[in-house]
């Protein structure tokens, strides 16, 4: 077996390439035990492009390889996508959220992932460049094949960064979970919801939630019944029903019924919508 | 330290295998109890989930490293001080939870100290006796 800690980006793709298959890309690895162990791992964890956070030109840039608990503290991430800081702030425990990467968070392909389910709520788009040098960006949302199998190869193709528009003026997110227990439990529903209001009513909105599909799921319906309302308590009753209508959740002998969870999707939706409003209602230039 | 090993072995088992230091528990595997908890360039982790190919060139710190001229830490003398010790299987797990959130914020509220302990699971049901601990070394440690 061979581990190599990557120097440069040239250097994982290169060591990609030469393992033909049976090398695989990582960053947190915390989930490599749960899998099979491939035969070479080629650690992304210390690239400049894979660790950065900063605001270039309107656009933030989160790299793959940025932990969770990183993520969760990072003044940007705090005031700009703010749904982020929340989602990774709920993974696991401290000591996931010290080594887990939110490339990682998207890639295992888990449905109600966290940092996912944040990262879709917010738009967040994936840059990806493979063995031959081929690059291609794509919506978080549409990375996922099925349940916990991801569009990603690892052994041929590595997550550079998510693409981010921040939240300014005008604008908030905020991501919601409810769970059995308040550390490393799953939970069973996740939401994000990311507005912008424009003299009270909404202008532009994105609503998650998860697990329903193998991808955190956009509520487009409900989106659109959204646009043109202010965020008072009638839109928030009719986000309630208008959720649990548009998507239809499963029950877990684990964790919850289905009819639990149904109630739950809409109540945790139109509460993130909720308090998404409310930031985008008090943010001055700093954002939400 | 240096050791021959397979990369893909796990920290938590080259600690206590290869090197030697069983101070670090093996209890899960899924980094899911805490109690091989060790600092990775001072930030707690679950060494279980570590492949030690990762922490080549970087600083570990074990349970062992805590105590010095065998005195041990203030951590770990509270520890005793308020009887947050049972049975003493996740307590190893428990103090480098707390050193690391020492290190990183040595004046914590009761809060923080939950949030710092959340990955670590104790059965005996002695977290209230852990976190007054906790705030008592934060007090003992800024003396």
């Amino acid at each position: 077996m061979s581990y190599l800690i990557a120097s440069s980006l040239e250097e994982a793709l290169t060591s990609l390439r030469d393992g033909s298959g049976k090398a695989r890309a990582v960053a947190g690895a915390t989930d490599l035990y749960l899998q099979e162990m491939p035969y070479g791992l080629v650690d992304l964890s210390f690239l400049k492009e894979t660790t950065v956070i900063e605001e270039k030109e309107g656009l933030m840039s989160l790299g793959a390889a940025v932990t969770h608990a990183l993520a969760a503290s990072s003044p940007l991430v705090l005031s700009r996508a703010r749904a982020l800081a929340e989602g990774c702030a709920a993974i696991g425990s401290p000591q996931i959220r010290n080594i887990g990467t939110i490339g990682g968070n998207v890639i295992n392909a888990a449905p109600a992932a966290d940092a996912a389910v944040a990262l879709v709520g917010l738009g967040a788009k994936a840059e990806l460049v493979d063995i031959n040098r081929e690059t291609r960006t794509e919506a978080v949302e549409n990375l996922y094949w099925t349940h916990n199998r991801s569009l990603v190869d690892s052994s041929k193709e590595i997550m550079v960064r998510f693409l981010i528009k921040p939240c300014l003026a005008g604008e908030g997110s905020a991501f919601t979970r409810f769970a059995a227990r308040r550390a490393l439990a799953l939970p069973m529903v996740n939401a994000a919801a990311r507005v912008k209001l424009e003299k009270g009513f909404v202008k532009e909105v994105r609503l998650v939630a998860a697990p329903a599909r193998p991808a955190p799921t956009r509520l487009l319906k409900t989106e659109e019944l959204v646009i043109g309302r202010p965020v008072n308590g009638e839109t928030i009753s009719m986000v309630e029903k208008a959720v649990a209508e548009e998507i239809e959740v499963r029950g877990s002998l684990l964790r919850c019924s289905a009819r639990y969870r149904q109630h739950l999707v809409g109540v945790l939706v139109a509460s993130a919508l909720k308090t998404a409003a409310t930031r985008a209602g008090t943010s001055g230039k700093a954002g939400d | 330290m240096e050791t021959y090993t397979d990369p893909a072995e796990s920290l938590l088992m080259v600690l206590r295998e290869k090197l030697g230091l069983y101070g670090t528990k093996a209890g899960c595997g899924k980094g899911e109890c805490g109690v091989c908890t060790v600092l990775l360039d001072d930030r707690a982790v679950n060494s279980c989930l570590v492949p030690v190919g990762k922490v080549q060139g970087r600083k570990v710190e074990t349970i062992e490293n805590l105590s010095r001229g065998g005195k041990v830490h203030p951590i770990q003398e509270k520890f005793v001080e308020k009887g947050a010790v049972q049975c003493g299987f996740c307590t190893p797990g428990m103090v480098m939870s707390a050193y690391a959130l020492l290190k990183e914020n040595p004046r914590p509220n009761p809060d923080q100290v939950r949030v710092a302990i959340s990955g670590n699971l104790c059965r005996c049901s002695g977290y209230k006796q852990i976190e007054e601990a906790i705030m008592l070394a934060a007090d003992k440690l800024k003396d």
